[in-house]
């Protein structure tokens, strides 16, 4: 311990005393960054459970436009390549070099994988028009090609489905309306008794289920932007589901830069089962990107 | 270095252990990273300060017309965000806690040396994006980004976005500084540092460093947030689009209120630091100290509400923030009392550090009990953005958080440049800054409880009444004087400062009489701090030491045995742990 | 409970007797005043006492104890847990009293009585709307009866605002998309300060208004000229009460063709003056004339003068009658009477200042103004 800096071996920091306190140290220091990245994503988990607590119609109406197989399939992927990543840390501690790199690559691969099923689906909502934010209301770009469009039907502005509303003897909340112009906020002033800040989630009312239930069986189901039994802000559905999932892809290709340096590093031969710490780092990561995937499906594509 | 024999670092320590620009630049010493954070800090505080003065000034009188509003309203943007993210925040954990805390721990250096040099030049990039916030439209959303009003590209200017990307890497920067001390504490203590044996510095800082890595990352998401909203406008805190203003406040909030005690916790340890050696003290209630940062640390999780009293939260939501937050002063209080009795029969040193160390004592008493008043409910109703709150969080932030990490750079100075200071200029100094600090923010007590709102580009017009003009013309006035007191103090520390590193006299090795292990390697340190590492004894127990005339520091009584030598020290044997 | 009512009632009691600032604390002029700065005082108390204490007991040990002379430190119990959690519990006690309260006033503040007089308020960068249900709409003048309760539903156009009133002790935030109440009864009778405290921009620190308390009668009588006041105004002094709505605009646009956000009513009245026509935004030109000055207060998201940022001008449709308009497009007209003074701000008259000099006689409903 004293005589630091000759018996070290290459991968050993010289203020550390031996391999195991660095590993130990690395180790704590990982699972300190996937806390961070729990608490990035859980900002976003938290504002999916306040949208989704004042507003449970976009939910169930928005997952209707997402594919189920696909992100199936997808979650799939990513067990099976946190599978192989596990693998791949078991074969670096017991040396087993080929069967490390078989690994790796399998983990690469089923990223690739992923990625390129998130990239279909990602390109068929584009072509929809299913966008975040106002953009949603423009419809699809090439109106021929879309699954949902039907030619002739009349398209529902926002302005338009609020007149409905009304029509209907529904209670629009102000927040639904354009910013609001003054002669409008006299005009509402009969609301001015509810507390806004108190009113805690809306929950899934009987009439909203009564009115969503007979659609679930009609597929395709028709465009929002023609559709007059939309929610308001349905595009507020596709706000979370791109940032959540966009974020988490983000993570995903952070994740294959991780996994490329490691296949990089397993060629030349430099894990053992001395020194396999960045496997064991890199896997952890690997599964927490998996994990955060698993939450993002039900609560995407399943739950309605 | 050799130009002045009789007055010169002759021994190789980490200053001249290599040269030149990239050996600084790109280096792992965490020495080195420190001193480069405390020299950035001081420069973005410098131009912090000079925009404070610059608004103080404008506020002099009523109508002044140096400022245009809008250049106003840029000037405490630039104030408040500078101060917050680019120097109070890293201040003492990255700047000092970087230089100390290793040594502390009788380590090499922190855990990840490369992840630190990171944190280090992600400050710098942070940086270089606030000030390209400048040139590309300027910033004037103030420090906390409300929504909507940064997201309206019609109401806020164009540097919004650069801004948000600089606070965004910033926080990234203060979350690897934390993960990179909590591994050091955790795996770097030497043989026989218990939990209960470390300085009450790596106490703070280790209850700070939870702090940055559990809260920053909910500032990271909010800040990505608010740049999609603002690029694409998708509504996320837009009403028109369905969304919610405040819910940004919650998420901001959510960090910034922790963010708080990321800035007061780690200066708590340092003026548990600085009372115990400068009284040559015991510390009293060591583990009273120790976990009060603690529960400083959590309860501070479980207060952001008590920013929002008057946002149109529920009330239900206002009366429980409000109970929450009362917990907090319990730790704070606690911590004084201690610091007091720790004093008490001591022999006490009236240096520079010191002095700084009892001017926090005194600010943080006034901005910690003026707190009481905002917590209350019925009163932060009238008080909630007024001057007040201005007064209120200067004499935390400042006053408190800035006073203790300049006393504390007081303290380590010599272990820094191996150099003294002046010690009667030094005091001079920091008398006037504790009287410039006061002048100008005690009269903003009475300015916010008489009315007076904050972040107003005047206090005339033909709306005003005469008699409240009047009445805030003399608040501000004095406020005014007195920031120039405070800066003309402030110029005086730079200019002995600057001066010691050229022509002040050598440092012993424990100039102060610290028993902690930073104060048993050499002024400046070597390379690898110790070549040895040392064992550790009873951090706070000053009776060992004895001053030595020659050394002109303090040196290990010849009668006492070191610990692990002789069987002096109760705790080695374990018999109190 | 009944203790603390009887204090925060004699303590209202004090503020009767001594009206005007406190050292700390504005004038107290409403019902919940008293209460507020019983609570202010409480803490203060409270906290001199404590700051006194731990001051003088540091300066203490500082003289007493310093080191001079050779003087060591006395070795002392370096932990002692009686006295560690006898000041745990002390100030915790303390604080529970506080929040107690604290929570009480507060809720005081939030429950607004049922029969209260309900004022719309509109707050918009940078200046307050107050529509009263009479019909009268004024700007950054809220007129409110004495001892009565009234009750504020705030909207914002905007951005986020926040009303405050100091002397009421009441302040809440005006939030886009949704509604703010707050409520208050005035004690006491005069004009007092009232601000807007969450950052708007530019104009933060002009969103400056008052609050003016009336007794009862007054108070309609108040409400009535300030619904009907310029519809008896001669056609030959219009402009001049169009100076009194001009407040509404000074925020963006300047008298004396100094720069703001919305172009200069010189330049306007340059153009209007001379018949010319302006570039705008869209590249096309319109000619100045009545028909462009009522488009653009009416709606001025119809087009923008190039040069300046579009929908940054409120939408003032429903906002004024017929003749209020004709008094600000007669005031951009005529600009070249109306007298500013050093700060380009135009000469504000009363209602009866402008009748005397059409030469009627003051109608006695505004004689209290």
């Amino acid at each position: 311990m004293d005589d630091h800096g000759h018996d070290h071996p290459p991968h050993l920091g010289h203020h550390w005393a031996d391999s195991q306190q660095q590993f130990e140290a690395g180790k704590l220091g990982m699972w300190l960054f996937l806390a961070t990245e729990v608490l990035l994503f859980g900002g976003l988990f938290v504002g999916y459970a306040v949208w989704r607590g004042n507003d449970p119609e976009l939910f169930q109406y928005g997952s209707q436009y997402l594919d189920t197989w696909l992100g199936a399939v997808n979650t799939a992927v990513l067990i099976l390549s946190s599978l192989t990543m596990a693998m791949a840390v078991t074969y670096a501690q017991l040396n087993k070099q080929r069967a490390l790199m078989v690994c790796l690559v399998l983990t690469f691969l089923g990223a690739c994988g992923f990625m390129t099923i998130k990239y279909i689906e990602y390109t068929d909502k584009f072509q929809e028009g299913l966008f975040p934010g106002a953009a949603f209301y423009d419809g699809p770009k090439d109106r021929a090609a879309s699954k949902y469009w039907v030619e002739g039907r009349p398209v529902i502005t926002r302005e338009t489905l609020l007149e409905l509303k009304r029509g209907l003897g529904e209670r629009v909340p102000e927040s639904d309306i354009r910013r609001p112009e003054r002669t409008r906020a006299i005009a509402q002033a009969e609301m001015s008794a509810i507390e806004p800040a108190a009113i805690g989630p809306r929950g899934m009312g009987e009439d909203i289920r009564r009115e969503l239930r007979p659609r679930a069986d009609e597929y395709p189901p028709p465009h929002p932007v023609q559709d007059p039994n939309r929610p308001t802000n349905a595009h507020m559905f596709f706000n979370i589901y791109f940032m959540m999932t966009g974020l988490h892809g983000i993570h995903v290709l952070v994740g294959m830069i991780v996994i490329g340096w490691l296949i990089v590093r397993a060629a030349k031969g430099h894990f053992n089962s001395e020194y396999y710490t960045p496997v064991d780092l890199g896997g952890l990561y690997w599964h927490i990107v998996d994990l955060i995937w698993i939450f993002l499906f039900p609560l995407f594509y399943l739950i309605h | 270095m050799t130009s002045i024999p009789s007055n010169t670092l002759h021994t190789d320590n980490y200053l001249n252990h290599t040269r030149g620009f990239m050996s600084w630049a790109f280096t792992l010493d965490h020495k080195r990273i420190g001193v480069m954070y405390l020299v950035s800090v001081l420069v973005a505080f410098f131009f912090g300060g000079m925009a404070a003065l610059a608004l103080r000034t404008h506020l002099i009188a009523p109508g002044t017309e140096m400022l245009s509003e809008d250049a106003y309203n840029q000037m405490f943007t630039l104030h408040g965000a500078i101060m917050v993210f680019l120097v109070i925040i890293p201040s003492v954990p990255a700047a000092l806690g970087n230089f100390v805390l290793p040594i502390m721990l009788g380590a090499k250096d922190v855990a990840f040396p490369r992840l630190n040099l990171f944190s280090y030049h992600l400050w710098v990039i942070g940086a270089i994006f606030f000030l390209m916030s400048l040139f590309t439209g300027g910033l004037d959303t103030g420090w906390t980004f409300y929504t909507p009003y940064s997201t309206d590209t019609a109401s806020a200017m164009g540097g919004v976005i650069p801004a948000l990307t600089g606070a965004f890497i910033l926080g990234f920067s203060s979350i690897f500084t934390g993960m990179n001390f909590i591994v050091t504490i955790h795996r770097l203590r030497p043989p026989g540092m218990t939990w209960f044996r470390m300085p009450l510095f790596l106490w703070a800082l280790y209850a700070t460093a939870v702090i940055q890595v559990l809260a920053t990352p909910v500032l990271g998401i909010t800040l990505m947030l608010l740049i999609v909203e603002r690029a694409f406008g998708i509504g996320i805190f837009d009403p028109a689009l369905g969304g919610d203003p405040v819910l940004y406040q919650h998420f901001f909030w959510f960090y910034s209120h922790p963010a708080v005690y990321i800035m007061i916790l780690p200066a708590m340890g340092i003026i548990s630091e600085l009372v115990s050696v400068h009284s040559h003290k015991h510390i009293f209630g060591y583990r009273f100290i120790a976990f009060s940062s603690i529960a400083i640390a959590i309860f501070g999780f479980l207060v952001w509400g008590h920013h929002m009293f008057v946002s149109g939260q529920s009330a239900l939501l206002n009366v429980i923030f409000s109970a929450i937050t009362f917990s907090v002063s319990i730790p704070s209080a606690i911590k004084v009392f201690n610091w007091l009795a720790t004093m008490y029969k001591g022999s006490i040193s009236l240096n520079a550090p010191m002095l700084y160390a009892l001017s926090f004592i005194f600010i943080f008493t006034i901005g910690g009990l003026t707190g009481l008043h905002l917590g209350t409910l019925a009163t932060d109703v009238h008080l909630h953005d007024t001057y007040f709150v201005v007064a209120h969080f200067h004499y935390v932030m400042m006053g408190s958080a800035l006073f203790a990490m300049i006393g504390g750079m007081h303290h380590w100075w010599p272990k820094i440049t191996g150099r003294m200071y002046h010690e009667l200029t030094s005091q001079i100094g920091a008398i006037t800054v504790f009287i410039g600090f006061n002048l100008t923010f005690f009269p903003q007590f009475m300015l916010g409880s008489q009315g007076m709102p904050r972040r107003y580009h005047d206090y005339t017009g033909d709306m005003w009444l005469p008699e409240t003009v009047e009445l805030f013309h003399t608040y501000h006035f004095w406020s005014t004087i007195g920031s120039y007191v405070m800066a003309a103090g402030f110029f005086l520390t730079a200019g002995y400062l600057v001066h010691s590193i050229f022509r002040g006299k050598l440092a012993p090795a424990n100039p102060w009489g610290g028993r902690s292990l930073e104060w048993q390697c050499t002024s400046p340190p070597p390379h690898d701090n110790f070549a040895k590492q040392p064992t550790v004894g009873d951090c706070y127990d000053f009776s060992v030491l004895r001053w030595d005339e020659a050394e002109q520091g303090y040196t290990w009584r010849e009668d006492v045995p070191r610990p692990g030598e002789g069987d002096r020290d109760p705790y080695e044997k374990g018999e109190l742990e | 409970m009944s203790v603390l009512d009887t204090i925060s009632i004699s303590s209202l009691a004090a503020a009767d007797a001594l009206p005007g600032r406190g050292f700390w604390m504005p004038e107290r002029a409403s019902t919940v005043a008293g209460d507020v700065d019983f609570a202010f005082n409480l803490i203060t108390w409270i906290s001199v006492f404590f700051f006194v204490l731990i001051v003088a007991v540091m300066a203490i040990f500082i003289v007493k104890y310093r080191r001079t002379n050779g003087r060591e430190a006395e070795q002392t119990v370096t932990h002692h847990t009686a006295l560690e959690l006898t000041w745990t519990i002390i100030p915790l006690i303390l604080v529970i009293i506080i929040f107690y309260v604290g929570m009480v006033g507060y809720l005081d503040l939030r429950t607004s009585p049922v029969d209260a007089y309900e004022v719309r308020v509109t707050g918009q960068k940078w200046f307050w709307t107050f529509e009263h249900p009479s019909g009268c709409i004024e700007v950054d003048v809220l007129r409110v009866p004495v001892n009565r309760p009234v009750r504020l539903v705030m909207g914002s156009d905007d951005v986020i605002h926040s009303l405050f009133i100091p002397a009421f002790r009441v302040k809440q935030d005006v939030v886009p998309g949704r509604y703010t109440t707050l409520w208050f009864e005035a004690t006491r009778t005069g004009t007092f300060d009232l601000f807007c405290t969450e950052y708007c921009g530019t104009g933060h620190a002009q969103m400056v208004g008052h609050v003016i308390v009336y007794d009862e009668d007054e108070f309609d009588d108040a409400l009535r000229e300030c619904r009907e006041w310029i519809e008896d105004i001669d056609d030959a002094q219009l402009h001049l009460a169009g100076a009194n709505l001009f407040n509404r605009c000074q925020a963006c646009h300047s008298l004396d063709g100094s720069p703001g956000i919305g172009p200069s009513f010189l330049e306007t009245h340059e153009y209007f003056h001379d018949r010319r026509e302006r570039d705008m935004i869209d590249g096309t030109r319109a000619l100045v004339d009545e028909n462009y000055l009522r488009q653009s207060i009416l709606n001025p998201r119809w087009n923008t003068v190039a040069g300046y940022q579009p929908g940054q001008m409120p939408v003032f449709q429903g906002q004024l009658s017929e003749r209020q308009l004709r008094s600000l497009i007669e005031f951009i007209k005529r600009l070249d009477e109306i007298e500013l003074d050093d700060r380009g701000r135009p000469q504000v008259l009363s209602p009866d200042q402008i009748r005397e000099l059409g030469g009627d006689s003051p109608n006695d409903a505004g004689a209290e103004q």
